[in-house]
């Protein structure tokens, strides 16, 4: 099967490689966010190197990102899943990569967690940043990196056995 | 000196802790855009854990056929593997969502206490059902013996939450209420996690 103007291989490369460049974006959010929040810069500090800057920006300005990100990211995700179950996950099988099946499956999971999580992520990032949710806003912002890191080298590595340049 | 510093300083952290504490209630309490999505990201976790356990998809694709089947559709022959995740994101969304509304129609108290129920009912009955299952040596083989034991495992962690939602004070019900949005994720994705263990066992 073929379209019109493109070759049906290549459109699912397109979308994987937009997947892709999105998860990228995201996994940059999550750790600025992550590093802003986790080893803020003292107040009084002044701007110095790049590392300086990322923990003195203030971690809400990511929040945005992060959500709008996320969704794309996810449900392009869901997409492309549609094609690593038939053309990529049959041969992992049968090569017998069973920790990468394995590693992927549990990705679908976090990932889903993650998505449910965002509007009370959202919620607790708004302003005025309320004291109340200041440990919750910490450990969301935790989840949703560990969940974004973990999902993007699962990605990769399940990428690599059958994907974009491979 | 120091040790009066540090009992003041200890009394002030747990004074603050409280404050903040009744700050968030104070917010679950009026504004209901909190209580849904809270009550949302609670739910979420506890209904895909669920559905994903049980194998309760809303519908089953086959993708290389490209058929949509109503619940769950055990693949057939010649039409590839049946993929069951989108069915559990189909039913576990909206089902969230629907409890999320009902929690901002609920008096705080319900909230609370629904709350403790649906998550304490959680954590038994996969307890139970871990223990029943890890002990029992004739689980390794016997699937209708693993299936009756999920269903009976049911009614001690229904007595169990029933019990402890009913004399848990109020006041402790709600310094929880937050805190399950973690607990409850982490908790569904230890379950999921080990029951993906043959993949990383074989």
């Amino acid at each position: 099967m073929e379209f019109d103007f493109i070759s049906v291989t290549t459109f699912w490369r397109i979308l994987l490689f937009l997947h892709f460049v999105m998860a990228v974006a995201l996994l940059a959010a999550v750790t600025l966010q992550l590093v802003a929040v986790l080893a803020p810069a003292p107040v009084a500090q002044p701007a110095g190197n790049f590392v300086d800057r990322i923990r003195a920006a203030p971690p809400r300005w990511y929040v945005a990102a992060i959500v709008i990100l996320y969704v794309p990211t996810f449900l392009l995700g869901a997409w492309v899943y549609i094609k690593y179950r038939t053309y990529v996950r049959i041969p992992m099988e049968q090569t017998g990569h069973w920790w990468t099946v394995g590693s992927f499956e549990f990705k679908e999971h976090i990932v889903s967690m993650g998505m449910a999580m965002l509007p009370a992520y959202w919620y607790v990032w708004r302003e005025p940043l309320s004291e109340s949710f200041a440990s919750l806003r910490k450990w969301l912002t935790i989840f949703l990196a560990v969940a974004v890191w973990y999902s993007f080298l699962v990605g990769h590595v399940a990428n690599d056995f059958r994907g974009v340049g491979t | 000196m120091t040790q009066a510093l540090d009992v003041h300083e200890r009394i002030s952290e747990f004074g603050g802790a409280k404050a903040a504490s009744q700050s968030a209630t104070a917010e679950l309490t009026t504004s209901k855009t909190a209580r849904f999505v809270f009550a949302f990201g609670i739910s979420f976790a506890i209904l895909y854990t669920l559905f994903e356990q049980m194998n309760w998809p809303l519908f089953t694709y086959h993708p290389a056929v490209g058929k949509l089947d109503f619940w769950m559709q055990r693949a057939r022959s010649g039409e590839g593997p049946g993929m069951y995740w989108y069915g559990w994101l189909a039913l576990a969304f909206p089902c969230a969502a629907l409890v999320g509304w009902v929690s901002t129609l609920v008096s705080s108290k319900w909230l609370y206490r629904a709350t403790i129920f649906c998550c304490v009912l959680a954590i038994l009955w996969s307890a139970i059902f871990a223990i029943l299952v890890l002990t029992d040596g004739r689980t390794s083989f016997d699937t209708d013996l693993v299936k009756s034991m999920g269903w009976w495992s049911a009614i001690p962690g229904l007595v169990g939450a029933l019990v402890i939602s009913y004399f848990v004070p109020l006041q402790l019900a709600q310094r929880l209420f937050t805190s399950w949005l973690l607990i409850m994720p982490i908790g569904g994705l230890i379950i999921l996690g080990y029951s993906l263990k043959s993949f990383f066992l074989r």
